[in-house]
C-alpha cells in the first residue's frame, strides 16, 4: 500500500474538489479550508518526491492497469523522473500561494465554493498532466485541465464576456486539442506504444520521412493550443476575464506551459525531424516578437501581462525548438515566479482600486500601495531579464542556445527590448504620475493573504536564479561561458527602458497610436471575418439541407407520402359489408382462377 | 327416372332461391327459402344421403328458418326499400356473373370423375342413420364434441347479445 | 331430356345456386335476406359435397356437411341476435345504414 501513496500528490486536489462539490458547497469557510489544505498536502509531498529524487532514491511506482486491447497499452501510472518531480513541486505549490491569495481576493464573493471546487479540480488535472507515464492519460488530463480552464474562465458567468471568453478557450483549445490526439494516434500506429517510459527505446523502429513530421506536428498542435501559441493564441488575452487568481495559476504560470512541457516529454519524437524542429522554433520566435508589440499599444493591466506571457512560452517553445529543453524547463519555472508575482500584484492592484483594470485610469498607485508597487518592480526586472533576478539566468541559457541561428537570436532579443518597453510603461502610468480615476484615488494595499503569497513569489523571483533547478533536472551545468548573446540581449533589455521612460513619464493619456498593434495585428478580425463568416456560410447551407432535404424531402416526406397513401386506403374502408363481401369474392375468384391456371392436376 | 327428378328438383331449386334473393317481401324470402331448403333435401334423397335429407328438414327448413320468420315478426319487417342504384356495384356483380357462367361448365368439368353416371340402387356410400352415427361417435367422435362446445357458445353468445340491459 | 343425369350436372347446379345467394349477398340491402342468402351459399357447398362423396362412394363428405348443417344453424341463431341488437340501435335492418366503421 506504501508504495501508492505518490498517488495520493495526484489525488488529494481531486479528493477536495469532490467533497466540495458534493458537500461543502453551503459552506465557504470548510470548504476553502479543505481545498487549500489538500493543495497543502500535495505540495507536501511533491517536494518530499523532488528531495527523495535529488538525493537519488528510486521508489518504484506501482502502475494501475487501465486501456489494454488490439496493441494500445496504457496503464494509469506516475511518471516520476526529475522533470516530473520539478514541475509537480512548482504547479503544487504555486497553486497553494494562489489559494492562499484567493482567500482575501474572493473574500466576498457568493461562490467562492464553487470556486475553490474548480481549483482543486484544476490542481488535480495539471498534476495528472504532470505525473502522466503515457500519451493517452496525459491527453485525459490535458482535457480535464481544458475543462477547469473553461469553468474557472467563465466563474464570473454572468458576466457576457466571461462566458464568451470560456467558450472562445474552450473552442479554440479544440482545435489543438484535434492535432494532438492526432499526434498520439500517430505515435501509436509509428511506434507501437504510447508509454512515455518506453518511448525512447521504440524510436529506433523509426521509419521518418513524413510521417514522423506529420506526428510531431501533430503533437505540437496540442501545444499550440494549450500553449495559447500561434496561430491558436487568441484566446489567452480574452481568457483574463476569469479571476485574477485564475489567470495567474492557469494562464501564466502552469496550465499554459502545459505545452512546453508536453513538447519536453515527447522531444526524442519532434527530434526525428528537422522540419518538425524547425517548424518549432520558428513559430517559437516569431511570437516571442508579435505578443511584446502588441503589449506596447494595450492598456488593461492584465492584457498585458497575458500579452507578456505568449511572449515568454514563446521563449521556452523556440527553446524546445532548438533542442535544448533544459534552459525551457529552467526559464519555465522561473517564469513561473515572476509571472504569477505579476499577476498577483496586478490583482493588489485592481482590488485595491475597486475592479479598475485599465492603466490609464490607474496612476499615482506607487504611493497608495508601495508594497505592490515594489513587488511589480521586482517582477518586472525578473521579466526582463535584468541581473542577477531569476528571469537573467534563464533567458541567458535561451539566448546562448540561439547563438548559432543570429535570426532567431535577433527576433527574440528585439523581443527583450519591447517586453522592457511596455513593462515600464506600465509601471509609469500605473503606478507613477497622480491618480486619474476615483478608484485610483482611494487605492489600498490588501490583507495578508494577499501580501504572503506576494512575498514569497517575489523572494523567489529575486533569488530563483540561485536554485538549482538544473541539479534537480539532473542536468549538468553547461559551465560559465559568456556568449555575445548575453551582451547584446541585456544591452537590448536595458535599452527598451529608455524610450518608455522618456514617452511616459508625465503622461496622462497614450502619446503614441498605432492601429495595427492595438488591433492585435487584427487576428481575432481576420478569424472572425473568414473562418467565421465562412463557418456561418457553412452552417447555412447545412442548415438548408437539414431543413429542405432531410426535414423536408426525407422526413415530412416520408410522412406525407404515407399520410396519402393512407388518406387513398381509406377510401376502400367504406364500411359497407356489402363491398367488402364483393371485393373477397373477385379476391377468391382470382385465386381460383390461378389455381386452376398453374394447373392442379 | 333419374333425370325427370333430377330436372324437377333442380329447376325448383333454383327458382326458389332466385325467388329468395330477388322477391322484397321478407316473409316470401323466407318461405321461399324453405321450399329451397326443401327441394335441396330432395336432392340429398337422389344421392341417396337419406339421413342428411332428413336433418336438412329438421334443422334447416324446421328450426333455423321458424328463426327467421320470428326475427322477421320480431322485428316487425316491411318491405325493403330499394337501395341506391350504385353503379359500380352492378358492375362488379355482372362482371362476377359473366365470369362464372363462362367458368362453372369449365369448373365441373375440371373434376376428373365429373362423367360419372348417376345410377340409383348400386350405392357405393351408405347414408343411413346408422352409418353416419358410426361415423360420427367414432372417427369424428372429438369433432362431434367441439360442434357441442361450439353450440353451447352460440346459445351464450345470443343471450348476451339480446339481453335488455334492464339497469340501464 | 336425354343424356344421363352427371356428377357434372350437380356440380353446375351447386355452382349455379352459389351465384345466386352470392348475388343475395352483395346485393341486398336488408340484411335478412342477406342472411338469407348466405344459407343459400352454404347449401350449394353441401350439395357439392354430397354429391362428390356419392360418385367417390366415401362416407366423409356427408359427416362434413352434418358438421356444416350444425355450424350454419349456429351461425344463423347468433347473426340472427346480432341483427336484433343492431335493430334497437339502428331501428333499421338495411346493410347501407350501417357504415359506422369507416374513417
Amino acid at each position: 500500500m506504501i508504495a501508492y501513496s505518490p498517488y495520493l500528490v495526484l489525488l488529494l486536489p481531486l479528493f477536495a474538489a469532490l467533497v466540495i462539490r458534493l458537500f461543502l458547497h453551503p459552506f465557504p469557510r470548510f470548504a476553502i479550508s479543505v481545498s487549500t489544505l489538500a493543495c497543502l498536502g500535495s505540495f507536501i509531498g511533491s517536494l518530499l518526491l523532488l528531495f527523495s529524487g535529488a538525493l537519488g532514491s528510486t521508489v518504484a511506482i506501482p502502475a494501475i492497469p487501465w486501456i489494454e486491447f488490439a496493441g494500445l497499452k496504457a496503464d494509469f501510472g506516475l511518471l516520476m523522473d526529475p522533470l516530473a518531480r520539478l514541475m509537480a513541486t512548482l504547479v503544487s505549490g504555486i497553486a497553494l500561494l494562489v489559494h492562499i491569495y484567493s482567500i482575501g481576493y474572493l473574500k466576498e464573493d457568493p461562490h467562492r465554493s464553487r470556486f475553490f471546487a474548480e481549483l482543486s479540480l484544476f490542481v488535480f488535472s495539471m498534476m495528472g498532466i504532470v505525473l502522466a507515464d503515457n500519451l493517452v492519460t496525459m491527453f485525459l488530463f490535458w482535457e480535464l485541465v481544458g475543462l477547469s480552464s473553461y469553468l474557472l474562465i467563465g466563474f464570473w458567468f454572468d458576466r457576457p464576456a466571461a462566458g464568451a471568453a470560456a467558450n472562445k478557450a474552450f473552442l479554440v483549445n479544440r482545435i489543438g486539442d484535434f492535432g494532438f490526439i492526432l499526434g498520439i494516434l500517430g505515435v501509436w500506429s509509428l511506434f507501437g506504444t504510447v508509454s512515455l517510459v518506453d518511448l525512447p527505446s521504440s524510436l529506433a523502429a523509426s521509419p521518418g520521412g513524413w510521417a514522423v513530421t506529420a506526428v510531431g506536428l501533430g503533437l505540437f498542435c496540442g501545444c499550440l493550443g494549450k500553449s495559447a501559441q500561434f496561430p491558436l493564441h487568441v484566446w489567452l488575452p480574452d481568457s483574463m476575464e476569469g479571476p485574477t487568481p485564475v489567470s495567474s495559476l492557469l494562464h501564466a504560470a502552469t496550465m499554459v506551459v502545459a505545452g512546453v512541457y508536453m513538447l519536453i516529454r515527447v522531444l526524442p519524437i519532434l527530434e526525428l525531424s528537422t522540419v518538425t524542429m524547425t517548424t518549432i522554433a520558428w513559430v517559437g520566435g516569431a511570437m516571442t516578437l508579435l505578443p511584446a508589440l502588441i503589449a506596447c499599444q494595450q492598456n488593461d493591466i492584465k492584457r498585458i501581462l497575458a500579452y507578456s506571457t505568449l511572449s515568454e512560452i514563446a521563449y521556452m517553445v523556440m527553446a524546445v525548438g532548438l533542442g535544448v529543453t533544459g534552459p525551457a524547463m529552467y526559464h519555465l519555472t522561473m517564469h513561473a515566479f515572476f509571472k504569477c508575482l505579476l499577476f498577483l500584484a496586478a490583482g493588489s492592484v485592481i482590488h485595491g482600486c475597486h475592479e479598475v483594470q485599465d492603466i490609464w485610469k490607474m496612476g499615482g498607485l506607487g504611493k497608495r500601495m508601495p508594497f505592490t508597487a515594489i513587488v511589480t518592480g521586482i517582477g518586472t526586472l525578473a521579466l526582463c531579464g535584468i541581473p542577477p533576478l531569476s528571469g537573467f539566468w534563464s533567458k541567458d541559457e535561451i539566448f546562448a542556445a540561439t547563438a548559432h541561428h543570429p535570426a532567431l537570436a535577433l527576433v527574440s532579443m528585439v523581443a527583450g527590448f519591447f517586453t522592457s518597453f511596455f513593462m515600464l510603461r506600465l509601471i509609469l502610468v500605473a503606478f507613477g504620475g497622480s491618480p486619474r480615476s476615483e478608484g485610483a484615488r482611494h487605492a489600498h494595499e490588501g490583507s495578508a493573504s494577499l501580501i504572503f503569497p506576494m512575498l514569497i513569489l517575489a523572494i523567489l523571483s529575486v533569488a530563483g536564479g540561485f536554485l538549482p533547478v538544473n541539479s534537480f533536472l539532473g542536468v549538468a551545468p553547461e559551465g560559465t561561458h559568456v556568449s555575445w548573446t548575453l551582451w547584446v540581449s541585456l544591452v537590448l533589455a536595458l535599452a527598451g527602458f529608455v524610450p518608455a521612460f522618456f514617452i511616459y513619464r508625465v503622461a496622462t493619456r497614450d502619446p503614441l497610436s498605432i492601429p495595427i498593434l492595438q488591433g492585435k495585428f487584427y487576428v481575432d478580425e481576420f478569424y472572425n471575418r473568414v473562418l467565421v463568416a465562412n463557418q456561418d456560410g457553412l452552417g447555412k447551407l447545412a442548415d438548408a439541407f437539414e431543413g429542405w432535404v432531410v426535414r423536408g424531402f426525407l422526413v415530412r416526406g416520408s410522412g406525407v407520402m404515407a399520410r396519402a397513401a393512407g388518406q387513398g386506403l381509406r377510401l376502400v374502408q367504406c364500411g359497407q359489408v356489402q363491398v367488402y363481401a364483393t371485393v373477397f369474392i373477385l379476391g377468391a375468384l382470382s385465386l381460383l382462377w390461378w389455381i386452376l391456371k398453374s394447373g392442379v392436376r | 327416372m333419374e333425370q325427370i327428378f333430377f330436372w324437377m328438383l333442380a329447376a325448383g331449386l333454383l327458382i326458389s332461391a332466385v325467388t329468395v334473393v330477388a322477391v322484397r317481401n321478407p316473409v316470401t324470402n323466407a318461405v321461399c327459402l324453405v321450399s329451397a331448403l326443401v327441394f335441396q333435401a330432395a336432392l340429398f334423397i337422389t344421392l341417396e344421403a337419406t339421413f342428411l335429407a332428413a336433418v336438412q328438414v329438421i334443422v334447416y327448413a324446421g328450426a333455423v328458418m321458424v328463426l327467421f320468420l320470428f326475427v322477421i315478426m320480431l322485428l316487425d319487417v316491411r318491405v325493403e326499400v330499394l337501395g341506391k342504384f350504385s353503379w359500380p356495384k352492378i358492375a362488379g356483380v355482372g362482371l362476377v356473373l359473366v365470369l362464372a357462367l363462362v367458368g362453372l361448365p369449365k369448373l365441373s368439368s375440371a373434376f376428373p370423375f365429373a362423367g360419372e353416371v348417376l345410377h340409383w340402387g348400386r350405392a357405393k356410400v351408405p347414408g343411413t342413420a346408422q352409418d353416419l352415427g358410426h361415423l360420427l361417435f367414432s372417427a369424428y367422435g372429438p369433432l362431434f364434441l367441439t360442434t357441442g362446445v361450439l353450440l353451447l357458445v352460440a346459445t351464450v353468445g345470443v343471450v348476451v347479445l339480446c339481453r335488455r340491459d334492464t339497469e340501464a | 331430356m336425354g343424356g344421363e343425369i352427371t356428377l357434372g350436372h350437380y356440380l353446375v347446379l351447386s355452382g349455379a345456386l352459389f351465384l345466386i345467394g352470392l348475388a343475395g349477398v352483395v346485393l341486398r340491402r336488408s340484411l335478412l335476406v342477406v342472411m338469407m342468402s348466405l344459407e343459400l351459399l352454404l347449401n350449394a357447398a353441401n350439395l357439392a359435397l354430397v354429391a362428390v362423396g356419392r360418385f367417390q362412394g366415401i362416407p366423409d363428405p356427408q359427416v362434413a356437411v352434418f358438421f356444416v348443417i350444425t355450424v350454419a344453424a349456429a351461425e344463423a341463431a347468433l347473426g340472427l341476435a346480432i341483427l336484433v341488437a343492431i335493430f334497437r340501435i339502428k331501428k333499421t335492418t338495411a346493410a347501407d345504414q350501417m357504415a359506422s366503421l369507416r374513417f
